[in-house]
């Protein structure tokens, strides 16, 4: 009886030698010959990700993005704030002019002099963009419902909103409701420019419910946020002077879509350093991952952050928990995530 | 109070926006279904492959639209449904000789036509203990001492209780609850999150005795406008009908409405809910057999979906009945 005991403890699957020592099990796969990674990706290859668009019918825009087994929802609400009942006025626009409806077009001229405009401080200040994730759906062991949202939902819904006012990504001018005043026959200067004033705003409720959680929680959550914009319809909206409130109309050929600014994607890579993990004295080596999945996650306490848009513009990047990284390496991780946006900007049809 | 470990909104809050309605999209949504026909049923259970068992539920819409509009005239069912356990209680628990199931609904933000806040509110926290109870009854306790289960529910996509033009002529996007049909939305939501949790318990692996599936029945004002029924006058009792499966914004007046939870194993009911005028004791057995007829009708979508990949050796005998 013993000594069957003792043969079992020999041979163990890779699952238990997984759960029992994580780290040298890791390494283990890395410093093969191959150097595959446990899920059978390579070290620089992300996992595809999947988008199904609008398929909630209460949302202005919604999108299902999966990466792997990472799972989740974006849904778009959009309601209304009215310019009356913003405490701190100072930032909303006052004095502009009526344009033609068609300046919104892909017309370079009108594109390039709305990228002067700067309205990060008009979008910030009346916090027109509410993004929040929800990690405690049962999407993972670690996240069971029943207790605020944890530190990592809340850092990455804070994340999700720094990105989104650093990247300027929403344009102030869709979210504007914008009326102007009937001219008066009786006018002093007929000639004088008709003004238009901000009656109210669109406010985006942005709500990320992760269905299954298993890593890069980020690049999920911020790949749905892309898709769902994308796909969002704000309705037309217009200023009653009778009623004293705003209508909007529920026909879909009337209503408004947002035009983005460029297309900022963001790739996290994950960096497993033998300095750091248990149980590997004696082995040096450090390896970055790219798109870790929850069991990487666990083992790497460095974490690299690259978000690129057009061009290989850098918008941001982020990185925190060592030091292995550095400028040469930042410089490859760039290049793979100019290579991750192309991946992403098929799969989003843009 | 503002909720500091969540991104706010505007201090001074947010309106809901007005729609002014277009001619083409005022019409009420009709019934096309016969009334013991129920909507398309689709469920696949391990959605969630990071959870020990996982499903996931959505009902096909019951009338399309003719024209497109921006005002859903009516929603599908979404729901996906986690189960984590069987576990190890924490050592705080105090020693509990049977399964100690946990159950949690949440509705999605973007769920309803009213956006639902981050907190569960009362009605969330109702439809948990009508989803308990109704598990409570086909799970095989005795067999985890000590161990607790949770199962949670997250609803996508919720069921409105009246259609949108009930609320009066200018409608806002808020649903409140319509006075001719009470909270009926919920019924079906609760139909569904007992169909669901189901698959999911059976996908952890997690004895049962059954398997049990929700169905909602109810009886409805027949498709009479008022001016008719007036006509008919005292005769107005006799023109109501029992419908399987109501979709409520598509019926003008529900008088009552029952979902129950049925094993169809055992026969057996473990949970029952029904709202509304109750009528005489043979009304009110006569729609709780219509609603069985309706869970019946589910299970079948049930069976299908756990005998794929789970072989459950408790479920053996129902797969063979099927």
């Amino acid at each position: 009886m013993a000594a069957t005991t003792v043969t079992q403890s020999l041979t163990f699957p890779p699952e238990l030698f997984a759960t029992l020592s994580p780290s040298p099990f890791l390494l283990a796969h890395l410093s093969s010959s191959s150097s595959t990674r446990p899920n059978g990706r390579t070290s620089s290859t992300f996992r595809k990700p999947t988008v199904n668009t609008n398929s909630l019918s209460h949302c202005n825009g919604s999108a299902v993005v999966r990466l792997g087994n990472t799972a989740c929802v974006c849904g778009i609400r959009a309601e209304i704030l009215p310019s009356s009942d913003v405490a701190n006025p100072s930032y909303i626009p006052t004095s502009l002019t009526p344009e033609s409806p068609d300046t919104n077009m892909a017309d370079d001229d009108a594109d390039n002099e709305d990228e002067d405009i700067d309205d990060g401080p008009e979008m910030a200040s009346l916090n027109l963009l509410v993004p929040n994730i929800e990690l405690s759906t049962g999407s993972s062991p670690a996240h069971l419902p029943g207790n605020p949202p944890s530190t990592l939902a809340q850092s990455l819904s804070q994340r999700l909103l720094d990105l989104l006012h650093s990247t300027r990504l929403i344009r102030a001018k869709d979210l504007r409701i914008l009326y102007q005043p009937p001219l008066l026959e009786d006018d002093e200067e007929p000639d004088a420019e008709p003004t238009v004033e901000v009656k109210a705003y669109w406010v985006l409720y942005i709500d990320i419910l992760f269905i299954s959680l298993d890593g890069n929680a980020f690049d999920a959550a911020w790949g749905s946020v892309l898709a769902a914009l994308k796909n969002t319809k704000l309705p037309k909206a217009w200023w009653d002077q009778d009623l004293g409130s705003i209508l909007c109309s529920d026909a879909v050929a009337e209503a408004n879509e947002l035009t983005l600014r460029g297309l900022p994607v963001a790739a996290t890579f994950a960096v497993f350093d033998t300095r750091r993990g248990k149980g590997m004295k004696g082995k040096t080596g450090s390896w970055v991952l790219a798109d870790p999945d929850t069991f990487e996650e666990a083992q790497c306490e460095e974490s690299v952050t690259v978000v690129v848009d057009d061009g290989g513009r850098i918008r941001r990047i982020e990185k925190s928990g060592g030091g292995v990284v550095g400028k040469a390496h930042l410089r490859d991780l760039v290049e793979l995530s100019q290579r991750r946006r192309e991946e992403w900007k098929q799969v989003l049809n843009i | 109070m503002t909720d500091r470990r969540r991104i706010n909104g505007p201090s001074s809050g947010t309106i809901v926006p007005t729609f002014i309605s277009s001619t083409s999209s005022s019409q009420r949504p009709n019934r096309t279904r016969q009334p013991d026909e129920l909507r398309k049923i689709f469920l696949k259970t391990g959605v969630t492959p990071s959870a020990p068992g996982s499903a996931y539920l959505e009902l096909s819409p019951s009338s399309t639209s003719s024209a497109p509009t921006l005002v859903p005239t009516s929603s599908n069912l979404k729901i996906t449904c986690t189960v984590h356990g069987p576990r190890p209680l924490p050592r705080s628990v105090p020693f509990s000789p049977q399964l100690v199931l946990s159950t949690n609904v949440k509705f999605a933000p973007f769920a309803t036509r009213k956006r639902r806040g981050y907190v569960r509110d009362s009605t969330e926290r109702d439809l948990g203990q009508h989803l308990e109870s109704a598990l409570r009854g086909v799970i095989i306790g005795e067999r985890w001492s000590k161990s607790g289960v949770d199962v949670v529910i997250t609803i996508l996509e919720g069921e409105e209780s009246c259609w949108w033009g009930d609320e009066g002529g200018l409608v806002g996007a808020d649903g409140r609850a319509g006075s001719a049909n009470g909270s009926c939305g919920l019924m079906s939501v609760l139909a569904g999150c007992i169909t669901v949790a189901s698959a999911a318990l059976v996908n952890a692996g997690i004895d049962c005795v059954g398997l049990v599936s929700g169905g909602v029945a109810a009886m409805v004002n027949n498709s009479l406008s008022s001016a008719e029924k007036r006509a008919l006058g005292s005769a107005s009792e006799s023109s109501s009908v029992c419908v399987l499966d109501p979709s409520p914004p598509e019926h003008d007046g529900i008088l009552r409405a029952c979902v129950v939870a049925y094993i169809e194993a055992r026969d057996e009911i473990t949970e029952i809910w029904l709202k509304g005028e109750a009528g005489s004791p043979e009304e009110t057995e006569q729609l709780t057999e219509k609603a069985v007829v309706a869970a019946l009708a589910s299970g079948v979508v049930l069976k299908a979906a756990v005998s794929g990949p789970t072989d459950e050796e408790t479920f053996s005998e129902d797969v063979d009945m099927s």
